[in-house]
């Protein structure tokens, strides 16, 4: 492989690109190939530049420059799509078909279902997903159902789910399923398009819906707090924390200054590349919004409602412009950030939002 | 083996030691009772060598640290038997303290300290002369040459410090130290005194005694006036003679040698370099027109004898030595060893001769030296620090605030060069890191925003990183104390310490384990094994957050005692070409270019990395390193 001048690398590209201006989405990447990128408590570092120029790293870095066009193209084919919600097929309300995973599940459990059924299904022999709690997340490698459970709930802060990749390939995984925040899953259509990484292994990927995600601070306030035992966190409105029933408020605004920088200049609230994606219906906890977005994804979601995995009902109508208004205000604000630059968008897409007012 | 020949040899024997053991000899043959040191090159040998002597003749000690080593040896001499401590020039510092209090009531037993200097810093982070603390101190000096002439000068080192009734200092350095030369043996002392300390006899400090120090300086110098250990070669009268101590007679006899110039110059050889045998060095002035000065390190002798000469009228004299620049290496004078072509260089001047010296000049060498690829300091193959500071590294870039690292002393001070991925930004003598690092995380109220840690060693913990952690926990600092516990002072030589629960004979004795000290003080304290490198970086970043004054043992075997205890490398450690990336993406030679274990080499044929197998001690670290798995490591059989 070609060396490169020091501010050329892969390695550097990333570091002056994304790390040190502080972009990375703490997706997890681009840690766990090689021995020069670590990340510890959800933050990541090169520890070496290692002066190759068309490294890896960079190429699958969801903050790296992408062509999101010919993404989306790599993905969906040559489709229409809708500019706030993605390419879309259908968009339901569901949730778990039992009770059990509704109740471990942040909503409606439809993601621990989903993942759960992929995996016995055969979909996928493995998924990567993300376990901890309110000390601290950790990424999981699961294999089994039972591990799919123990991974359920949100945790609010950007696990590097992704580094355990290269530990599934290592295990000798050929089919790997992702669940996984936006970028993790623009990181993943990445690394599905680099082969010496075996990126063509991940086999479905599961996305969450995604407004920001908190820096790894959240856990210093979190134990000064002394809420580091609840069981659940939740951001309704203001930022929630629960206990065996007992619940903590602390008003957003006192929490927002908590977000990762990386968060707040993403364009994709709703993992556009997903093959579903999954978020709350802003209405009912006890349901999930379904987006179903490739055709693996509607094979997937078929089957599950067939075998009782998960049960779904139309997104009622009055709800949806809700949903794009809220989506519409991200994008258009992103739009107009200076650091808003890893994205390679058509013209006619930024126009879409820059001349188009909040409320058409 | 040297010191079987210096312990066990019979008197008349005519055996090879190196100028420690002649050390031990001299002070074995003295009836010495005690001895007991801080280990530190070039010092080290002589406490081991007497550590050999029978338990019951003989009390050895590893101290923690040099005046406690001082204070335990002197307490020998208040008891009136012959005691000798021993420890590097750095040490010496460490001594002083109580070394300037004892030194005023004075001690009965005789009491030679011997200490070791190191001349250009083979082993040393400074060159430092000693005789100038003796001075400071009012201690009287000899200085040997041979290694003959230091087991002559320990056995005479005893008998003055009787005679003067105070303790006595033996500089070595490290060519007299490390060489090796013929002894002939001589008896043992046959008298075996007891010790005794009578109701009464007293050992006190106080200002008036400074003029017993004084008067035991007088009573040296009329001593030293008709010492063997001082004497003149070559002509009686000649207009050139050179002053010298220590090594460097051998090298002006050499410079003289190679001139031609024997029966032309006179060599004037100083032993009793403090304080100065007046008459003889006024005798060796009369009727000389140039006077050369050839010493190791700084100009002490030279000023001695310039002084003495501004208080006579003795006509004109010119010097040449340091203080003039004559006398000067390639680091210019004062800095560096002394060499034969350094006295050449100033005969030929004072001579005007033109001299060549055969070869490249020192001029050329530096020059054809920057040509060379740069040969760094390098740890051992399978040593632990590599694996410790590659976890360092990696934790602080992860953290992310640029943490501040203060170094301390060891042979983990190499983690201030590239062998230790330059982590040091600070580096001074042992002890010092905690203090920086206390310090430092004092500054942030006025802008300081990086955070600290420093990085010490297992025996300098017990030497002198305690007080630093006490301040530093009372004072409320944060920083994070790592401590690299290899179980043994392994620079200086695998001298066991507190925490390795062996004596000096080898018995075993109480443990002092480093975490029960920190506990104590109610200072947080986990401990990792730094070959379980993902979990230790991953502690250190986690710990770093926390609050306070924190410790982190590393804890690891060195791997020269693993390989001695075991006899056998338990690993063999190979790599399989067919995995290893290379220099692709996902690697680029990580094991070879940037690790740095002297056992991971390259493979140039097949582009790959290979294991040097006569090199790698067999720890198999680099194999849970290596992202492809190409490193295997394989148990095999005893
Ligand atoms: C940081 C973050 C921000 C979110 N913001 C919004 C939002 O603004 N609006 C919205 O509608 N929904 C948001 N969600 C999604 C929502 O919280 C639920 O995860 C989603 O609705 C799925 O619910 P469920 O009942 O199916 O979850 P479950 O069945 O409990 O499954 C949750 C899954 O999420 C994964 N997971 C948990 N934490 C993380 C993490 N930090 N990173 C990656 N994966 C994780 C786990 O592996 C688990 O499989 C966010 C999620 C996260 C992690
Ligand atoms: S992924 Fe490749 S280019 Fe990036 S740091 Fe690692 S070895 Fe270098
Ligand atoms: S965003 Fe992901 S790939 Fe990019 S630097 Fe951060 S962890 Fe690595
Ligand atoms: S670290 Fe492993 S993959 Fe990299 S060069 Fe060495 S043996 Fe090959
Ligand atoms: S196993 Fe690797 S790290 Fe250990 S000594 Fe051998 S080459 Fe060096």
């Amino acid at each position: 492989m070609e060396n490169c001048e020091l501010e050329y690398g892969a390695a550097a590209r990333l570091k002056e690109g994304v790390l040190d201006p502080d972009l990375c989405s703490g997706c997890g990447a681009c840690v766990g190939f090689c021995p020069y990128i670590k990340s510890y408590n959800e933050r990541v570092a090169i520890i070496h530049n290692c002066q190759i120029c068309d490294g890896v790293c960079y190429r699958i870095c969801p903050r790296g420059f992408t062509q999101y066009t010919s993404l989306r193209r790599e993905v969906f084919g040559a489709v229409d799509f809708d500019p706030v919600l993605g390419v879309n097929k259908e968009i339901y309300f569901a949730r778990a078909g039992e009770e059990e995973m509704r109740s471990c599940g942040q909503y409606g459990g439809v993601v621990t279902a989903l993942s759960a059924f992929a995996l016995k299904d055969g979909f996928i022999d493995s998924i990567l997903m993300t376990g901890g709690n309110l000390k601290g997340t950790k990424p999981v490698l699961v294999s089994s159902t039972s591990g799919v459970a123990k991974c359920a709930g949100s945790k609010y802060t950007a696990a590097p789910t992704l580094s355990l990749f290269q530990e599934a390939i290592k295990n000798g995984y050929q089919k790997i399923g992702v669940v996984g925040r936006p970028c993790q899953v623009t990181a993943s259509r990445k690394m599905q398009q680099a082969p010496e990484i075996n990126g063509q292994r991940i086999s479905l990927v599961i996305g969450l819906f995604c407004m920001g995600a908190f820096s790894p601070e959240l856990y210093t306030l979190v134990k000064e707090k002394g809420l580091e035992n609840c069981d659940r966190m939740d951001i309704p409105k203001d930022v929630l924390f629960s206990s065996s029933g007992e619940d903590t408020i602390i008003p957003y605004d006192e929490m927002r200054q908590f977000i990762r920088n990386a968060c707040l200049s993403c364009y994709d609230p709703l993992s556009e590349l997903a093959d579903v994606s999954v978020g709350s219906t802003e209405y009912d906890p006890g349901w999930n919004a379904l987006i179903i977005r490739t055709t693996k994804g509607a094979a997937l979601v078929e089957q599950a409602c067939a075998n009782g995995y998960i049960e779904i009902n139309p997104y009622p109508s009055e709800l949806l412009p809700l949903l794009k208004r809220a989506v519409f205000r991200k994008k258009k604000r992103v739009l107009g950030r200076v650091d808003f630059t890893y994205l390679n968008l058509p013209a006619p897409e930024r126009e879409y939002f820059l001349s188009t007012g909040d409320d058409d | 083996m040297g010191w079987k020949d210096a312990i066990e040899g019979k008197p008349g024997d005519l055996v090879l030691l190196n100028g420690n053991e002649a050390i031990a000899r001299g002070a074995y043959e003295a009836g010495v009772r005690y001895a007991s040191s801080y280990p530190g090159s070039p010092s080290s040998e002589i406490t081991e060598t007497l550590s050999r002597v029978p338990a019951s003749d003989l009390y050895a000690e590893w101290s923690v640290n040099e005046i406690v080593s001082l204070e335990g040896a002197t307490a020998a001499s208040f008891a009136g038997l012959r005691a000798m401590c021993t420890m590097k020039a750095d040490g010496l510092n460490v001594a002083f303290d109580f070394l300037t209090s004892m030194n005023l009531g004075g001690c009965k037993g005789g009491l030679v300290l011997t200490v070791a200097d190191d001349p250009q810093g083979h082993s040393s982070v400074k060159e430092y002369d000693s005789r100038y603390l003796a001075k400071s101190a009012m201690v009287p000096v000899l200085e040997p040459s041979t290694v003959k002439e230091a087991r002559e000068m320990a056995i005479k080192a005893f008998d003055i410090s009787e005679q003067i009734k105070g303790p006595v200092l033996l500089r070595s350095v490290t060519r007299v130290s490390h060489s090796r030369g013929l002894v002939r043996l001589g008896a043992l002392a046959q008298e075996r005194k007891k010790a005794e300390f009578p109701v009464g006899q007293r050992f006190l400090t106080k200002t008036l005694f400074h003029m017993k120090a004084r008067d035991r300086l007088i009573q040296a110098a009329i001593i030293f006036e008709e010492c063997k250990f001082n004497y003149t070669e070559g002509p009686d009268r000649a207009d050139t003679v050179i002053f010298c101590c220590g090594t460097s007679l051998l090298y002006a006899r050499e410079a003289i040698n190679i001139l031609g110039l024997q029966g032309k110059i006179k060599l004037v050889k100083i032993g009793t370099t403090f304080p100065l045998p007046e008459r003889f060095i006024l005798s060796n002035l009369q009727g000389v027109k140039n006077v050369i000065f050839a010493e190791e390190i700084r100009s002490f002798i030279e000023e001695g004898v310039m002084l003495i000469y501004a208080r006579h009228n003795i006509g004109n004299i010119r010097f040449y030595g340091k203080i003039s620049g004559d006398i000067s290496g390639v680091r210019g004078p004062f800095c560096g060893e002394m060499n034969p072509d350094i006295i050449i260089k100033a005969i030929a001047r004072v001579k005007r001769i033109q001299y060549e010296a055969p070869g490249y000049s020192p001029e050329t060498i530096v020059e054809f030296s920057t040509m060379l690829p740069p040969r760094e300091y390098a740890m051992c193959p399978g040593c632990p620090h590599r694996a410790s500071f590659w976890a360092v590294k990696t934790a602080i870039a992860v953290d992310s605030r640029d943490c501040i690292v203060a170094g301390d002393i060891g042979c983990y001070c190499l983690g201030a060069w590239d062998t230790g991925y330059n982590l040091f930004d600070s580096l001074h003598c042992m002890g010092a890191g905690p203090g920086i690092a206390s310090g430092l995380s004092k500054l942030e109220k006025f802008g300081l925003k990086r955070p600290t840690l420093t990085i010490v060693g297992d025996s300098t913990f017990y030497h002198a990183v305690i007080p630093g952690l006490i301040n530093g926990r009372y004072s409320g600092s944060d920083f994070l104390c790592i401590v690299l516990d290899n179980s043994v002072t392994a620079m200086t030589g695998h001298q066991p310490h507190p925490g390795s629960g062996i004596s000096n004979h080898g018995r075993s004795t109480t443990a002092i384990p480093i975490e029960e000290i920190v506990r104590g003080l109610g200072i947080p304290c986990a401990i990792t094994d730094p070959f379980e490198n993902d979990k230790t970086a991953e502690t250190i970043s986690s710990t770093l957050r926390e609050p306070g004054v924190k410790v982190l043992i590393l804890r690891r075997e060195c791997a020269l005692v693993a390989a001695r205890k075991h006899q056998h490398k338990k690993q063999r450690v190979y790599v399989d070409q067919s995995l290893c990336r290379g220099e692709s993406c996902g690697c680029g030679r990580f094991c070879t270019s940037v690790w740095g274990c002297p056992g991971n080499i390259w493979d140039p044929v097949a582009g790959k990395a290979v294991i040097d197998e006569a090199v790698c001690a067999g720890c198999g670290v680099c194999a849970t390193l290596c992202p492809a798995g190409a490193i295997i490591a394989e148990e095999v059989d005893k």
